[in-house]
């Protein structure tokens, strides 16, 4: 090991972090000297992060570039012990790549843009650490981090949504709620994410104590997942224990993850965010609920996980149909990706419900695809937004011809939505499939048709709004900017990539994959 | 021969290089879509004589299993997921090749796409011209997208592997899609391009899950060992017949059978070269080709074959009612289009391998033809209703002939294409299939005899329309392409006859388990060519020369030619559908996720909070009277309390 590999994964955090700190003393009144900086610094993690994965040797397998740093004895025992497998490597180098585009993105934000970037280095900050702990404590930890400044993103740099009585019918009646775009102010959005993750989180607290006494009753108090793990592996959590344990961490997490019907909070957070924070927000924030189930239910408490994977499934399931379902009557594009991730995170949620190696590698690369195809669609719906002051896909129309750039990267992160071969997204859904097929197949064909009402949508979304004669309105539009252009074209590239050639990235996966499956 | 992959990977290779610098390029970047299906025909002659002269000795070479013809197979890994180094047989790995098979049936699948591709990207060079000569605005798109989609139909005919196929059938699906809506500041290119993508991609659910289920018996992709596992008797005959089912959905969706039909007929809003491609030689070809190249698992189910010839028959006869009293030109081709693909379906039900694919190829010459025809006539006219047109043949002589031979063929005149393949199916129909199959197969030829002079007669001869005195005949680009394309439309039929050589006639070429030379069936033979004929001369004094008046009987049939005319209602039922069930279900459930799920199930606790919270504040006053009186009440609670458990 050289001094990289035994420093990076500490490196991933403090890196961000650190800059969040030093964010705090550059000038006020200078927004552009702050988004230069947290540049610098998501540059670097970016470059960290690639070279973690590439680092990876995913020939030996199992943990790496390990480090443990003491911090409290016993009795606690918390230390920070870091680790990567093959599925954190895959959603380290998400992480790093969202992050560096969210912030590139975010060149528009000019009202107190020192302090946005605080709290968006921080958040990606905790991102990292959750991927790399090996540490129940340090892990509930930085979920918390990369949590609670949302809130604050949202509520200071969000917008509104407001509602539209006249065009809502069903059946021909008017129905007085309005479909899908109530009236939201952003405070509200901020509220109920937070409200409804930190609720998530308390259940994940109550395991993460209950799974340390537990280990205390065998005699060995830790928040190491590593020992826990050994512990699960002699039987030391009993399958009554492992049964309502479980579900604390997959609904805690599952909520983070979008699980229904605790999505809600989803496409609310969604549309109320500034681009580069939903970009992050769809991007990775939600994986992190999936990981979560991965790491810390599955490996932790696999008794448990395959008593509750059935119902798992079934909502995964939900998610994806529901979803898709309900983002074909929206109106307001972001309301749309919202509603479309709560459909493919079913994808992943599915996946790893399935427990076979292929449709958890599935959901892995799902958690990978999807996060570059959401952040790249957030990124150009914010370009329109920025340009047009208009969402609503009745108003906008022919956009194509304006925003030609725009309307291509969009148009393709569509495709990879809808599952096209050749972009990322196939890769992924098929492998879901497959473990799907093999194991429960009936929601299987729920699952494959579900791809096909996600056709439906988006291409009800590319013909409203970039297909058509312009509006004379946007006559002035200019398209993107060149920062937009390339973060677009480094997105649509990776996308492209992925689908064409997978291998690079599912050969690390698998190994990822390999370890988990040994438990089942 | 192991050089096929670059046929499609050229076209694939001239797509972002379009894209990228085509604004640069003389006429947009074009000339290299061109240049790389140029190249790619070239390689395809390589490899069919390489094809030829190889034998099972030959490296990757070896008697194909279920089908029993030399097969080729090449291939490299793609991906690999689940656990590393696991058996894939016990599922917990798959393993995706990008793989290529050459057999006949990939052969004559290369010739055909190639040179449909080849003929009508030269010609769009004169066609997507306005009238005052220049390109296209978007010409460059345009050719990109055509790059793509004959790259994807390529490697669609190539793939030996369920997966890639389905890879190459989705992008085919794509680029239909792209090209439909080319013209997308039209509504109705827009909504046509939708209605391709989403109701073919509703058969490529069936398609999906078929490839999964022989996946999940046979645990791997390849069609190789698919069929070998399906020879050996390793899948149950349920299996079989539900998997067959299943990839006949997505077979039914790409090549229009009913009730998959509807969207075709639409999609020629595109240019009208890109629907010589999609009828002729690539998207529609799709279906029929899934269905020969898994024959082996169709013919193993009896149920799925009877099921294919059905569909095919119901197809062919219906959409050919239609394509007789549409009026639209286009309309009336897509229309015969349909009922032609459906009459491959039916020969593949009935056994007829090789009728099938020659029917396919031969159709896919004359239909090219006939819509680049179309094209040319809509091109210098702005008009395609047929109603409005007679005559043409005085200004536009070269299109007039051109037409006519792609119409004669189609029509199943003897000695041109279409007559001989179509002889082929009706053999196939009249030795497998009960009775009624071959008179409603005969019926439907005479139909499409019919509806063929209807279309050539009435715009080509007959009283000249006055308002097309200034219009000039098609440009060189197009009546060259148009030309070559009747020359096969001609001639292609003798290949069906016993030749000389190492190529010794298409049945001796493409078939299934054993070739055969040409089979006469003298009464089958002999009753089709009259039908064809009568046709032709009912049409010639019918719409020609007016002999015969045809208004007063449309009082008689009213009824009846207004179901047909509307298309048997099929596209209001989808119309339906979608707006009242799918529309309003989504509604619904959007109403039900706020309503319900986030008002009453996420909100709700927190207006429950937040009520309560309001509420009982009041009990909070800093008043000190409130808090004695609260204690007294508490001390006389308690000393009830006392007393009753006291007592």
């Amino acid at each position: 090991m050289n001094s990289f590999d035994q420093s990076a994964l500490l490196l991933t955090i403090l890196v961000p972090l650190a800059g969040a700190g030093l964010s705090m003393f550059l000038p006020r009144n200078r927004p552009n000297d702050a988004w230069y900086f947290a540049i610098f610094v998501s540059a670097i993690t970016l470059l960290i992060s690639v070279a973690l994965f590439v680092r990876y040797d995913f020939g030996a397998g199992g943990y790496q570039f390990q480090r443990i740093y003491e911090w409290l004895d016993a009795p606690l025992n918390i230390d920070l012990h870091l680790a990567m497998d093959g599925i954190a490597a895959t959603l380290v180098l998400l992480n790093g790549i969202v992050l560096f585009g969210a912030v590139l993105i975010s060149q528009t934000i000019k009202h107190r843009s020192r302090d946005f970037f605080v709290l968006l280095l921080a958040l990606g900050s905790g991102v990292f650490g959750v991927f790399v702990v090996q540490d129940l404590f340090f892990l509930f930890f930085f979920y918390e981090l990369a949590v609670l400044p949302m809130y604050l993103l949202i509520g200071v740099w969000g917008s509104s949504t407001i509602f539209d009585p006249d065009r809502q019918r069903l059946w021909g009646i008017p129905i007085p709620f309005d479909l899908g775009s109530y009236n939201r102010p952003k405070e509200y959005g901020a509220m109920k994410l937070m409200l409804v993750l930190v609720a998530g989180s308390v259940l994940i607290w109550i395991g993460i104590l209950a799974m340390y006494v537990a280990a205390a009753q065998e005699g060995s108090p830790t928040f190491s997942m590593v020992e826990l793990g050994v512990l699960a592996e002699q039987g030391a959590f009993s399958p009554a224990f492992q049964n309502w344990v479980f579900p604390l961490f997959m609904i805690g997490f599952g909520v983070l993850a979008g699980l229904w019907p605790f999505h809600t909070w989803s496409p609310d957070g969604h549309v109320a965010a500034p681009t580069g924070v939903s970009m992050l927000h769809a991007g990775v924030l939600m994986k992190l609920g999936a990981f979560g189930i991965i790491r810390v239910g599955m490996v932790l408490l696999p008794e448990g996980a395959e008593a509750w994977m059935p119902v798992l499934i079934v909502l995964g399931t939900v998610n994806v149909v529901y979803g898709a379902i309900s983002a074909m009557s929206q109106r307001d594009l972001k309301y749309i990706i919202g509603y479309s991730s709560v459909s493919h995170m079913g994808y992943v949620i599915m996946g790893i419900a399935t427990l076979h190696p292929v449709g958890l590698a599935g959901a892995v690369l799902q958690m990978f695809s999807h996060g570059i195809m959401t952040a790249l669609m957030f990124a150009m719906v914010g370009a329109i937004y920025e340009r047009t002051h208009i969402r609503d896909i009745t108003v906008l129309n022919g956009l194509m011809k304006r925003m030609g750039y725009t309307s291509f990267f969009f148009a393709i992160a569509g495709l990879a939505s809808l599952g096209l071969p050749g972009l990322s997204g196939f890769v992924a859904e098929f492998m879901v499939f497959v473990g799907v097929f093999k194991t429960y197949l009936p929601l299987a064909v729920l699952a494959v048709f579900g791809a096909a009402l996600t056709a439906i949508y988006i291409l009800r979304l590319l013909a409203r709004t970039f297909f058509g004669e312009p509006d004379p309105r946007w006559e002035g539009l200019n398209d993107a900017s060149p920062v937009e252009k390339s973060v677009g074209a480094a997105f649509v590239l990776i996308l492209l990539f992925v689908g064409v050639w997978p291998a690079p990235l599912t050969r690390v996966i698998n190994v990822g994959v390999d370890s988990v499956m040994k438990l089942f | 021969m192991v050089w096929a992959w670059l046929i499609p990977v050229l076209s694939f290779a001239a797509v972002p290089l379009i894209i990228l610098f085509g604004k640069r390029l003389p006429a947009k970047g074009s000339p290299l879509a061109i240049l790389a299906i140029l190249a790619g025909f070239a390689i395809f002659w390589v490899v069919f004589a390489g094809f030829l002269s190889a034998s099972p000795d030959t490296e990757g070479c070896e008697i194909g299993v279920g089908t029993e013809a030399l097969t080729c197979n090449f291939k490299i890994t793609w991906f690999e997921a689940g656990i590393p180094g696991a058996d894939t047989s016990n599922h917990d790995r798959i393993e995706v090749a990008w793989g290529m098979t050459i057999d006949p049936l990939t052969i004559a699948m290369l010739g055909l796409a190639t040179f449909v591709a080849l003929m009508v990207q030269i010609y769009s060079l004169g066609y997507m011209r306005d009238h005052d000569g220049n390109f296209d605005p978007r010409l460059d798109w345009y050719y990109a997208f055509h790059a793509l989609f004959i790259a994807s139909m390529l490697t669609l005919v190539l793939a030996d592997n369920f997966l890639l196929l389905y890879v190459a059938w989705e992008l085919v699906g794509l680029c239909s899609y792209l090209l439909i809506g080319f013209w997308h500041e039209r509504p109705e290119p827009r909504e046509a391009a939708k209605k391709a993508f989403i109701v073919t991609r509703i058969g490529d659910v069936g398609l999906l899950v078929g490839i999964l289920l022989l996946w999940s018996q046979v645990g791997s992709f390849s069609m190789t060992e698919t069929f070998a596992a399906i020879e050996n008797g390793v899948l149950s005959d349920g299996v079989i017949t539900v998997s067959a089912l299943l990839l006949f959905l997505g077979a039914m969706g790409k090549s229009a059978q009913f009730p998959f039909h509807v969207w075709l007929p639409d999609a020629m809003e595109g240019p009208t070269p890109v629907s010589a491609l999609i009828h002729a030689a690539t998207m529609v070809a799709a279906g029929v080709y899934l269905v020969a190249r898994a024959f082996p698992l169709f013919s193993a189910s009896d149920t799925a074959m009877l099921v294919v010839a059905t569909i095919g028959l119901i197809t062919a006869l219906g959409a050919a009612t239609i394509a007789l009293v549409a009026t639209d030109l286009k309309r009336i081709l897509a229309y015969s289009t349909i009922s032609h693909l459906g009459l491959m379906m039916l020969s593949l039900g009935a056994f007829g391998y090789t009728a099938a694919v020659f029917h396919l190829l031969a159709h896919g010459f004359a239909k090219a033809l006939l819509f680049l025809g179309a094209g040319s006539v809509m091109h210098s006219t702005d008009e395609l209703d047929v109603r409005q047109m007679g005559g043409l043949r005085r200004v536009m002589p070269v299109t007039a002939i051109l037409f006519s031979i792609g119409a004669l063929s189609l029509g199943g005149i003897p000695i041109l294409a279409g007559f001989w393949s179509k002889d082929e199916i009706l053999v196939a129909v009249n030795k497998e299939l009960p009775v009624i199959f071959i008179v409603l197969t005969l019926v439907t030829a005479l139909f499409s005899a019919l509806y063929m002079a209807r279309a050539m007669f009435v715009v080509f001869y007959g009283r000249f329309a006055e308002q097309f005195e200034h219009v000039h005949d098609a440009p060189k680009t197009m009546s060259i392409t148009m030309g070559l394309l009747a020359v096969f439309a001609i001639v292609f039929g003798l290949l069906a006859l016993d030749l000389p050589g190492p190529f010794k006639g298409i049945g001796y070429f493409i078939f299934y388990h054993e070739g055969h030379g040409l089979v006469v069936v003298a009464w089958v033979m002999g009753l089709s060519t009259l039908l064809a004929i009568a046709a032709f001369i009912f049409g010639y004094l019918a719409y020609a020369r007016r002999s015969i008046n045809l208004d007063g009987t449309r009082g008689t049939f009213a009824r009846v030619l207004e179901v047909a005319e509307n298309k048997y209602y099929v596209d209001e039922i989808y119309q339906w559908t979608v707006d009242r069930v799918v529309l309003s279900l989504s509604r619904f459930i959007a109403w039900v996720d706020r309503a319900l799920v986030n008002d009453v199930g996420i909100n709700g606790p927190g207006d429950i909070t937040r009520v309560l919270g309001d509420r009982l504040k009041y009990h909070v006053t800093g008043y000190v009277y409130t808090y004695a009186l609260a204690m007294a009440l508490g001390l006389i609670g308690l000393a009830i309390f006392w007393w009753l458990v006291s007592r």
